[in-house]
């Protein structure tokens, strides 16, 4: 399974983990279609927790973590 | 007497507090995540405090920084921060410094700091300061809030940074809806980890970034890995 976690207002209205099928997702951007979260709206995206691309593949036992812009001081 | 609840910690004791008044600690912003970050370590007795901070009070920052009242409004912040400071501990240094962060100064700035604490508003200066520490190899505590939503990690030359995850890029819409009690949760979070760092503890947040949803009451850990392509680690060594 693909691990999907999100955080801050990615949360609302959404679970705060998911666990998606690797065989409907190749890339990180299917993953954000999926759950309907605009690409401009995404902060930081981290594939194992690593700063990722749209367009990076991924794969069964990832865990990608996805971030809104919180930057507030 | 002042520190002797903190002397009886196993983690302190008499020597973990002697460190912490021989530390210098820098914090960048006086703000919402300032107010309670320089709070917690005036109060634990840090030797000296830097407080960098351009701005002057105005009437919607004092729903979260406490640090300032409505007769500071049009004062500046570093001012009216160490008047309030001093009158929690009048036994530490505080030294205020009203300028905006360049490439010019921060080096200057920060260089006699143990720890950098970064409690700004903008990625701008976020970048800056965060390049600076590197270059510099002081250890930053880096943290940001918005809404219900905060988050807190520790940079090193070892560990990931915030350009490591794409941060220059962000753009934050101003101004940021805050809510007093997230910037008090992250900022006393920042102080803590900041004395964790000082006396030389275990599970500081280098290479982990620690996420606080206010909303549902939950904090989760996530571990970062520095990027290959990092400009702002570019041909450091790691100490």
């Amino acid at each position: 399974m693909i691990e999907v976690r999100l955080f801050a207002t990615f949360r609302e209205g959404r679970e705060k983990i998911l666990y998606l099928d690797p065989n409907q997702f190749k890339i990180a951007g299917e993953v954000l279609d999926h759950l309907d979260i605009p690409y401009e709206q995404v902060a930081i995206y981290l594939i194992n927790g690593r700063h990722s691309k749209f367009s990076d593949d991924i794969k069964d036992g990832d865990i990608l973590a996805i971030f809104p812009p919180v930057g507030g001081g | 007497m002042r520190y002797e609840r903190q002397r009886m910690m196993k983690e302190i004791g008499d020597k973990g507090q002697e460190k912490l008044t021989q530390s210098t600690v820098a914090v960048v912003g006086c703000g919402g995540l300032g107010s309670p970050a320089l709070t917690y370590l005036a109060c634990a007795g840090i030797g000296k405090l830097i407080l960098i901070d351009c701005d002057e009070v105005s009437e919607t920052n004092l729903n979260r920084q406490f640090l300032h009242g409505m007769k500071d409004v049009g004062r500046p912040k570093v001012v009216s921060a160490k008047e309030r400071l001093l009158e929690m501990n009048g036994e530490i240094e505080i030294l205020g410094i009203q300028e905006k962060l360049t490439e010019e100064n921060v080096e200057k700035f920060i260089e006699d700091a143990d720890v950098v604490v970064d409690c700004v508003d903008n990625i701008e200066t976020r970048i800056l300061l965060g390049r600076a520490c590197l270059r510099k190899d002081i250890p930053l505590v880096e943290a940001g809030v918005q809404g219900f939503y905060g988050w807190i990690m520790s940079v090193g030359r070892e560990f990931a940074c915030l350009e490591c995850m794409g941060f220059e890029n962000i753009v934050i819409t101003r101004p940021v809806p805050i809510i007093g009690t997230t910037a008090g949760v992250i900022g006393t979070l920042q102080a803590n980890e900041c004395i964790k760092i000082l006396l030389g503890m275990e599970g500081t947040l280098f290479g982990t970034m620690l996420q606080y949803d206010g909303i549902s009451g939950s904090m989760d850990r996530i571990e970062l890995q520095k990027s290959d392509f990092c400009k702002a680690h570019e041909g450091l060594t790691e100490s």
